[in-house]
């Protein structure tokens, strides 16, 4: 028909006999969908079905998280799981009734024995809380009713890349945004000359796993949403500095001309991308000169870098980026990632694992208190921790000078504190031998809608279609720890 | 019809179910029913509105002098009847009948032996009477009161009060476990049918011995054993299941709440446990405190709107504006130091004053004119006014916020001048004061004047010391 020939033409061009019986399918359609969808016309006049983004759903506790991770994962038997009959049975097999069927990693499945290890260090309780921690961590010790430890995580990877995955953005096969993706998506920028959403990296000298790019990818959400990697050094930012011969000047001019043309195009097509592309460009100009001023930890008085230690006045290493963590959160940026690399102890534990908690003791345990002598942990939220566990047996030769310990996903410790997190609590409990959750388990899912629960995030509301269906970052899992909370 | 409506079995049948109506309620206590008739009596809440609107349209008719038709009044008379008989059926099925079924009962079968006794007036011809007509308005009284009696029994006492904001026991300071938490949860979800007027399932939640005692199902709570006790199970089963409880249709309660009852059996279910005995780490502490603590958006509420473009016209690429929440007109406001700092940006923000709670100038070079603008934000729960210029003389401007919680003045040339208006911040919680002219001894007077103020002084110095001194890991070898 003509009709449909000049509607396939261009969809204005329908006439109007056309449109009342276009409409008549309309109307009936919605009529049937009221009738089977009885909700389908209410008003969002109770509780929306989405929230309005960049803001909270309720009132946070926390406005900004810095995030110690470890990877690798640190042995909680050596950190935070006291068990004191690892050393009575040293040596003995790991019974099958603990081990209950958990399957091995290819590194200690072939092992004939499974020998229980002692903690390679002492514990001692400390603070009020009477929190125990081994030697290796005396400064953490120090803050031990700041922080809470929770010794019941568990998640669902055994091996490090998925683990790590699985930690960061809810899923074990890459693809998913990151945390600090969804909280910027979220809860949007506290400071809009910074992104809201910064990693920073550093290594020990004990074994390291990788660390890629993707662990703080914005996946599907918008691209401004995606982690920034400050680089230690003179670039933190590549390519944010003009290059050799142009001034500052020059440089607001070029961005000027630039923005007129792309606000002509914005006119002609109405792509709202247009204009968040202007706003980047102007953010990276503002960038230019908040980022230098961030990072200069030159300013810092004596006694700021000697609570640190004498390691954060070198670029790259954990205790600058504790420091810089600090400032960054000082200037309203909302989730700060930081990861220190080498806690993978399949051999050589006992050194490498003390020269680890070396690295990270102090600065971590500094951290906290700065924060706290400023008022910042009252809405900040640190939260120290590695990937998943590792087992109670020995891997490879049993030797307690020298051993090491394989990936354990069923029972690990971290610790959090600030933000909305009840201090001093010692939270969840393993069995005796340190390997299943026997309190309180704690799942990865359940970790991330805390998280955002404190951040005022409804981890059930804050989601973003995607190939057809909504995501959220604990996808269809994850209940609020209550308990953790103050 | 009209033949068969206009026969004597008519008559006799009325006779008959009023005869059987007047036997059932004497002899009310020796009757058992047999399976099948009590089945019955699950059709009363079927049958009972046609009484209900026929009786009144036949009195209305009469009372306004209209005849009323033969058969209207054959049927509602009938209807009546069977009415009465089946709630009888009915209300065998509770045990002990509470006082709300009684009456409903009894004027149920007052209001069905009249409209026979109406009947039968009428079939002489005495319906116009001055007996007829009281007859027909006392019927219209017994009829409503029946009817409301009858609403009560099965939506509760309180479903025709008036829409009250349905206010809660406060929890009190140092609440009983079970009286000011579980009793609670329990009246406002379970009692409306497991009362003495109801008693579904044979099973009362009204008080401790009541719940100890259990229902038709067994044993509603063991003590320490959530796993065997019915209700917490019941609480659990998915919300599609038969045995799911509140039934469906009813106000499901929350996993806090559920949580609640079950680690309270988990305890032992002790009625007299108190929430300061509870140890730390248990959950109930911090599901309790849940409940105690009120809305923290709620005394914001009242705030008047405020526009998101009024926001984004004070906002600036470096003065944030956001609201606390979503739906909330309380603010928060985040400045910070752009190139060239001007205090106009600043105090622009007056005509949202009232709305500001949380405000950060840290670092800024701030003076007089800001620390004005800041005491007109009456609303302020949280600033920062650390790493300032300002001294005694500006602090002393703040002394107007008395809704002040949360303090930050650290690394300001404020002195002890400033501990008055400090002192005179009731609601003030904590306050950071390291790197200040403010003199030890000072603070101690504060903290000992205000005892919930924590005073924040910096690092202990023995812990700084520590820190200082270096690493102490041992290398375990």
């Amino acid at each position: 028909m003509k009709e449909d020939e000049n509607q396939k033409e261009n969809p204005l061009k329908g006439n109007r006999r056309h449109f009342f019986s276009q409409l008549s399918v309309g109307i009936g359609s919605l009529a049937l969908g009221s009738l089977l969808i009885p909700d389908l016309f209410k008003g969002g006049n109770a509780q929306p079905l989405t929230q309005p983004l960049g803001i909270p759903h309720f009132a946070p506790k926390a406005k900004r998280v810095i995030y110690l991770f470890q990877a690798g994962a640190p042995s909680q038997f050596e950190s935070f799981d006291y068990k004191p009959t690892l050393r009575k049975r040293m040596g003995e097999d790991l019974p099958e009734s603990i081990r209950n069927g958990q399957r091995l990693t290819g590194m200690t499945a072939g092992q004939d024995k499974f020998p229980l290890m002692p903690a390679a260090t002492n514990f001692k309780q400390y603070g009020d809380s009477g929190t125990w921690i081994s030697d290796y961590f005396p400064h953490i010790a120090k803050i031990a009713d700041d922080i809470t430890v929770v010794r019941s995580m568990h998640t669902e990877a055994i091996n490090h890349d998925p683990a790590i995955t699985f930690f960061q953005t809810g899923s074990q096969i890459s693809g998913r945004p990151s945390m600090g993706s969804w909280m910027s998506y979220g809860l949007g920028s506290e400071n809009k000359n910074l992104p809201s959403f910064v990693v920073l990296t550093s290594r020990g000298k004990g074994n390291s796993q990788g660390l890629y790019s993707k662990l703080w990818s914005s996946g599907f959400l918008d691209s401004k949403h995606q982690g920034v990697l400050l680089r230690s050094g003179k670039d933190p930012v590549l390519y944010l500095n003009d290059p050799d011969g142009i001034s500052r000047s020059d440089k607001r001019h070029l961005l000027n001309e630039v923005s007129q043309l792309n606000k002509l195009h914005h006119v002609e097509t109405g792509d709202d991308e247009i204009e968040s592309r202007i706003a980047q460009y102007e953010m990276a100009y503002r960038m230019q000169m908040s980022v230098p001023d961030v990072m200069d930890i030159s300013k810092e008085p004596e006694s700021i870098v000697k609570l640190y230690g004498e390691d954060c006045q070198v670029p790259g290493t954990y205790a600058a980026n504790a420091l810089q963590a600090r400032r960054l959160a000082e200037n309203g940026v909302r989730f700060i990632q930081l990861y220190h690399q080498g806690w993978d102890q399949h051999g050589n534990l006992p050194n490498a694992m003390a020269g680890q908690a070396k690295d990270v003791d102090q600065a971590s345990a500094a951290l906290v208190m700065d924060l706290k002598q400023r008022g910042m942990l009252e809405d900040t939220l640190v939260v120290w921790g590695g990937e998943f566990g590792r087992t109670n047996y020995c891997q490879g030769k049993f030797d307690p000078a020298d051993f090491g310990r394989d990936h354990h996903p069923r029972a690990f410790s971290i610790w959090m504190a600030g933000g909305g997190i009840k201090p001093g609590l010692n939270y969840g409990k393993t069995d005796e031998f340190g390997y299943n959750v026997i309190e309180n388990p704690v799942h990865v899912n359940d970790f991330h809608a805390t998280l955002m629960h404190a951040m005022g995030l409804d981890h059930e509301q804050l989601t973003y279609k995607y190939q057809g269906r909504r995501f959220r970052l604990t996808d269809v899992a994850g209940n609020v720890v209550k308990d953790l909370l103050a | 019809m009209t033949d068969i409506l206009k026969k004597r079995w008519v008559d006799y049948t009325i006779l008959g179910l009023s005869v059987f109506l007047v036997f059932c309620l004497v002899f009310d206590a020796y009757i058992v029913l047999p399976n099948l008739v009590a089945w019955l009596g699950r059709w009363h809440p079927l049958v009972l509105h046609f009484p209900i609107v026929l009786l009144l349209i036949a009195a209305f008719l009469g009372l306004t002098g209209r005849p009323i038709p033969h058969r209207l009044l054959v049927i509602a008379v009938l209807s009546a009847l069977l009415t009465a008989i089946s709630g009888f059926f009915l209300g065998k099925e509770v045990a002990v009948k509470g006082n709300l079924l009684f009456w409903h009962q009894w004027m149920g079968g007052a209001v069905a032996l009249m409209a026979s006794v109406w009947y039968l007036l009428s079939d002489r011809g005495l319906d116009r009477t001055v007996y007829g007509k009281g007859l027909q308005v006392v019927l219209i009284v017994l009829v409503g009161f029946t009817g409301h009696y009858g609403g009560m029994v099965t939506h509760g006492e309180e479903f025709l009060a008036l829409p009250t904001s349905k206010k809660q026991k406060e929890i009190p300071e140092n609440p009983i476990v079970y009286t000011d938490v579980v009793a609670r949860i329990l009246d406002d979800k379970c009692v409306s049918c497991h009362n003495a007027n109801k008693k579904k399932g044979e099973l009362l939640m009204i008080n401790m011995a009541e719940l100890l005692e259990g229902g038709k199902s067994g044993h509603t709570i063991v003590p320490g054993e959530p796993l065997k006790s019915e209700l917490i199970g019941r609480l659990h089963l998915p919300l599609e299941n038969e045995e799911h409880m509140p039934p469906e249709g009813k106000t499901p309660l929350t996993d806090a709440e559920i949580k609640i009852l079950e680690r309270w059996v988990a305890l032992g279910a002790s009625d007299t446990l108190r929430f300061d005995q509870l140890p730390k780490s248990e959950p109930l502490v911090a599901l309790i405190k849940g409940l105690m603590e009120p809305d923290p958006m709620s005394k914001w509420a009242d705030l008047p709107f405020v526009a998101d473009s009024t926001l984004q016209n004070l906002g600036s690429d470096y003065l944030t504006i956001e609201r606390v929440a979503s739906n909330s007109n309380a603010l928060s406001v985040d400045v910070y130091l752009p190139p060239e700092y001007d205090a106009a940006a600043v105090v622009a923000m007056e005509r949202i004053a009232g709305h500001i709670v949380e405000l950060d100038l840290s670092g800024l070079p701030i003076g007089a004119a800001e620390m004005d603008f800041v005491a007109k934000c009456q609303n302020l729960e949280w600033l920062e006014i650390d790493k300032t210029p300002i001294g005694d003389s500006e602090l002393e401007k703040l002394a107007s916020l008395k809704n002040l919680k949360f303090l930050k003045t650290y690394a300001t040339s404020i002195t002890d001048k400033s501990i008055p208006v400090f002192e005179n911040m009731k609601g003030l919680k904590n306050l950071y004061v390291y790197q200040t002219g403010i003199s030890r001894e000072a603070l101690e007077k504060l903290q000992a004047k205000n005892p919930t103020l924590s005073v924040n002084y910096g690092i202990d110095p023995e812990i700084e010391a520590f820190f200082v001194a270096g690493d102490s890991v041992v290398v375990a070898k």
